[in-house]
């Protein structure tokens, strides 16, 4: 089960990861505050906590899956080393110095 | 917000923060609100008597026990507001005796939920609970005044009493019916 679990990809690009904290957070924002006039409006606090929990729910939809539009910017790795020894050295070096791992993402 | 898991948290996080946000701010709107100035409340009183009778609960003596029925139109709709869950009302009668200078007793409550028309009218109502004074303080008493009190039961902040500024006024007759 947990190998068909991981075998879905769920995660988003840096750039999408902005956007969809953004998204979420103006999404919220927006429910906040038109639940508050409408609980206010109507002399209502429970109307203000469902309109939230609309905005909860559409922000879940909208920002939990990996849609297509967070992963436009994919991060360009380097290509790979030629050398045949190099998988010997990575095994051997990558608990020791976790350094070499942040400067190959780059 | 890499992995699905964190992207919940971020949400779920951020959402329950609002919420935080908003209650403290349905809080906030109404602390100062005076809610006994927005009933208009009408009072008024009928059959009022005395009894001379032991007073077990005290002892063995004899105490006056004032017997009287009640009217109250009452219209609680503007105390609703978004902040009220229900109200918890209930009827004082102050008085004063040379034995004891206040004399606070609770004749009747009631808790009164939230509906589309938050209305009380009773009429010729009996009292809910024993009106003892602890001597013979209320035979021949020309002055006992009623007043209706409210405890606003809120959705979030203080749970505040407010006594509404109508009041009724009666006199105890000076002889004791048995």
């Amino acid at each position: 089960m947990s190998g068909f679990f991981d075998s879905i990809p769920t995660h988003m690009d840096f750039v999408g990861q902005k956007k969809a904290e953004k998204l979420f957070q103006t999404l919220i924002l927006a429910a906040a505050v038109i639940g508050l006039a409408i609980g206010y409006h109507y002399e209502q606090f429970s109307y203000t906590v469902y309109s939230l929990g609309a905005g909860f729910v559409i922000s879940c939809l909208i920002t939990l899956p990996p849609w297509p539009m967070y992963r436009r910017n994919p991060v360009k790795w380097q290509k790979r080393r030629k050398e045949t020894k190099s998988t010997k050295e990575d095994e051997s070096s990558s608990p020791s110095s976790p350094s070499s791992k942040g400067k190959k993402k780059k | 917000m890499n992995t699905f898991l964190a992207r919940t948290n971020a949400v779920f996080a951020f959402a329950l923060s609002i919420l935080a946000a908003l209650t403290f701010f349905c809080a906030m709107s109404t602390s100062y609100k005076k809610y006994g100035d927005v009933v208009p409340v009408k009072i008024s009183t009928a059959r009022e008597s005395v009894r001379n009778l032991p007073n077990y609960q005290a002892g063995r003596e004899t105490c006056d026990l004032g017997m009287l029925n009640f009217d109250l139109e009452a219209d609680f709709t503007k105390a609703f507001d978004w902040n009220t869950k229900q109200l918890f009302l209930y009827l004082t009668a102050h008085y004063k005796t040379p034995a004891n200078v206040i004399n606070q007793v609770v004749l009747w409550d009631h808790i009164l939920l939230r509906q589309p028309e938050a209305k009380l009218s009773l009429k010729n109502h009996n009292v809910k609970y024993y009106f003892w004074d602890d001597g013979h303080g209320l035979k021949n008493n020309p002055n006992v005044t009623l007043t209706l009190s409210m405890n606003v039961i809120p959705n979030a902040g203080m749970l505040p009493i407010f006594t509404v500024p109508t009041t009724h006024t009666f006199t105890f007759p000076n002889i004791y019916t048995n």
